[in-house]
């Protein structure tokens, strides 16, 4: 039976299903072997793609229906939130990591959950062009590795409002002290992996390139480990736009990271900013900016506050079971679009923080060994069975056999027998405490219902004039280039 | 009637504990659906089709049952089953001892991280919880310079400052831990190689070396690397 789909609605999958391949080929092989002696890593990841792939069509069909894609890419393009490059780029990667898995164990076949895969795919696309609109480009990979997501507005703001700094002086010790401080933090509440922070840039200012770094879920927030331990924290995401002079940023790539011409040196920053938002806030709210020496101060308190946060987590996490430190870790993972719902007021717990039953039951298999083989296998080697095609191909990279993702035929716009869908989500368990503390967001520490209710009452300042917000636009208007942030 | 579905272009997996565990899982669905005689688009959700925990539970063990023991990433992992893993290697110790022209030791050598002065310290080696708490909880001893097995940033994230410096036994220069001691300012060589250095060694690092090259090719990423020297 013919499928519904469009030929060019299957091209634009398969596209999208490639591209973001390639880019996890390039990120994986040219970063990192991630590891850990207190997390099982790699099991955890193969198992976030397991409950990705069974949970992620419907609860994105459940945020779709809530706020479009494309609407909630122009909400988090002007706020530092999880909707971001590293995350959004995931979208296809995670959820296809998971079909690959089933499809090299023979439990599926390229023509099965059509109607998940093309939504799934479709929903990604739409979320990546909003959220890089400004650069026109689905991921900075596709820009030379840059991602340029503010417009000009955005930026000169930044700029203008960022405090100066030299080495030596208490501001920029202070800055120092406290980006140190956030990174241990962030890579132990987010289980060893590097999701707490996202960069984009560069943006040429007069006195160097500025990128922006956003620092996410610091206080007590989704994640039920963070509850008691991260409650003295105020805000639970900041953003600090940075500019350095006689340094390039050459590579700002999909995963939000940076490479830097020198290589970066603290020494060259020459102005920071500190800010908070979210998905009820109205763009970037100014935090302790008022003067050098008082956002010196807030830093110190901040790294004060983060380094007992930091020693009290990790005594808890060293006390946990593997089971634990698994279902942490690949909830992190899993949970890369959990801020899709907040901005879309549909955000459950259970929907984010549960374990499908599917993909729980595969949990047998995961020691370590396979684990580690199996990941390096999908994401490395691209050397499973079921990834190899003909011996005439060249994959972009490695110019080997193997593609990441295995597209679905085409013969299913004709009459190829193929499936819809993985069905409903199903039960989950976890073996974590349950959440218990209040959500810290930018208008105070809220229960899950109060978010939900203020983010789907919730509508940006500038919300109708949002298509004003475009450089384009702003080139042929110059005497009302700032109009529509006053509207 | 379901058949085992078809492969023109078929090739083992690169590690043999793939090969087996999917070998394994295909053969299972072949059987089942083959025994159900429906076709595949009728059983392949069917929640009645579906394998379980026990399926799952099966592979493992009877790889295990052969006497084959996995290899351990995680500390939790291998305490909590000892017996499905095989121990954990013993530090090299080849035997071979080589001196730079001053007449010290050279124990190995690694990847810098970020060009500084270099530091004298004692190495003392950290690769468990416990070693993390116990400092966590009486402090860092003063010019320890940490031996650490795992080149992520969890394991020694609420002690890392207090380090004069480490040396990473894996990773990349990359790598978290790497980011992180870069972040913190504590020198670090990553993707150490270590033969004969010993815990409570005085030993100096070579931090002044040149920051490695990420990019570097294997003869000039091999010129570049910082030793580790034996003071006493």
């Amino acid at each position: 039976m013919p499928s519904r789909y469009s030929y060019s609605q299957l091209l634009d999958a398969n596209v999208l299903a490639r591209k973001g391949g390639d880019s996890f080929y390039w990120q994986c092989t040219t970063r990192t072997v991630q590891e850990s002696k207190l997390f099982p890593v790699n099991p955890y990841i193969a198992m976030s793609y397991l409950n990705a792939w069974y949970r992620w069509p419907e609860l994105l069909r459940k945020i779709d229906a809530a706020m479009p894609a494309e609407e909630i890419g122009d909400r988090a393009r002007n706020v530092g939130s999880y909707v971001n490059t590293i995350t959004m780029g995931l979208i296809p990667n995670f959820y296809l990591g998971g079909r690959q898995m089933l499809l090299d164990m023979g439990m599926l076949r390229p023509t099965d959950a059509l109607d998940d895969i093309m939504f799934v795919l479709d929903f990604g696309r739409r979320v990546n062009m909003a959220y890089h609109r400004s650069h026109a480009h689905v991921f900075p990979s596709d820009s030379n590795q840059r991602a340029q997501v503010h417009t000009e507005r955005q930026t000169q703001t930044f700029e203008a409002d960022a405090l100066g700094v030299k080495p030596g002086d208490r501001l920029h010790t202070a800055f120092g002290h406290f980006m140190a401080t956030v990174s241990a933090y962030g890579f132990l509440s987010h289980c060893e992996c590097r999701l707490s922070f996202n960069n984009h840039g560069p943006y040429r200012t007069s006195a160097g390139e500025m990128i922006v770094r956003d620092l996410i879920d610091l206080a007590e927030c989704d994640y039920p480990w963070m509850d008691g331990v991260a409650g003295a924290l105020e805000h639970n995401n900041l953003t600090v736009p940075m500019i350095m002079k006689d340094t390039h940023f050459h590579i700002m790539d999909d995963w939000g990271s940076f490479e830097a011409t020198p290589s970066y040196d603290a020494s060259n920053i020459v102005a920071v900013g500190l800010y908070t938002s979210d998905y009820l806030s109205d763009g970037y709210i100014p935090v302790h900016m008022d003067s050098a020496s008082e956002l010196a101060d807030y830093l110190d308190h901040l790294r004060d506050q983060m380094s007992e946060a930091t020693t009290e987590m990790w005594k808890g996490m060293a006390g946990w079971t593997r089971e634990q430190m698994i279902d942490s870790g690949l909830l992190v993972y899993y949970g890369v679009l959990k801020d899709l719902a907040h901005f879309a007021g549909v955000y459950e717990q259970d929907d984010w923080f549960m374990v499908d039953e599917r993909a729980q039951r595969f949990k047998p298999l995961f020691n370590d060994e396979y684990g580690g083989a199996l990941i390096a296998e999908i994401v490395g080697y691209v050397s499973l069975t079921s990834q190899q095609l003909s011996e005439y191909h060249m994959a972009k990279f490695s110019d080997a056999r193997g593609e990441m993702w295995t597209p679905i035929p085409y013969s299913v716009l004709v009459d190829d027998e193929w499936t819809s869908t993985v069905g409903p989500i199903r039960p989950g368990t976890s073996s974590l405490p349950a959440k218990t503390a209040p959500y810290t967001t930018t208008r105070g520490k809220l229960s899950m219902d109060e978010c939900n209710k203020l983010a789907r009452e919730f509508r940006p300042a500038g919300w109708d004039l949002r298509h004003y917000d475009d450089d384009t636009w702003v080139k042929n208007h110059p005497s009302q280039a700032d109009l529509p942030a006053k509207r | 009637m379901t058949e085992p579905f078809a492969d023109k272009w078929p090739r083992e997996s690169q590690f043999p504990i793939v090969e087996r565990y999917h070998s394994a899982i295909r053969a299972l669905v072949a059987e089942r659906s083959a025994a159900s005689g429906k076709a595949w688009e009728e059983v392949v959700h069917d929640p009645a089709f579906e394998f379980t925990r026990e399926d799952f539970e099966k592979v493992e063990a009877d790889l295990l049952a052969t006497g084959y023991r996995f290899e351990v990433s995680a500390i939790v992992s291998i305490k909590e089953d000892p017996d499905k893993y095989k121990p954990l290697a013993a530090t090299v110790e080849s035997g071979e001892v080589h001196h730079d022209d001053q007449g010290r030791q050279i124990v190995g050598t690694g990847d810098n991280v970020f060009s500084t002065d270099d530091v004298t310290g004692v190495a003392r080696f950290i690769s468990t919880v416990e070693r993390v708490m116990e400092m966590l909880v009486e402090g860092v001893p003063e010019q320890t310079i940490a031996v650490i097995d795992d080149s992520g940033g969890t394991l020694t994230a609420p002690i890392l400052a207090d380090f004069a410096g480490v040396i990473c036994l894996g990773g990349t220069v990359r790598a978290h831990l790497g980011i992180l001691s870069r972040e913190h300012h504590v020198p670090c060589l990553m993707a150490a190689q270590i033969d004969g250095l010993k815990e409570g060694d005085e030993i100096l690092v070579e931090y002044s070396k040149r920051a490695a090259d990420a990019y570097a090719d294997a003869q000039s990423a091999a010129e570049q690397r910082a030793r580790i020297l034996k003071v006493s």
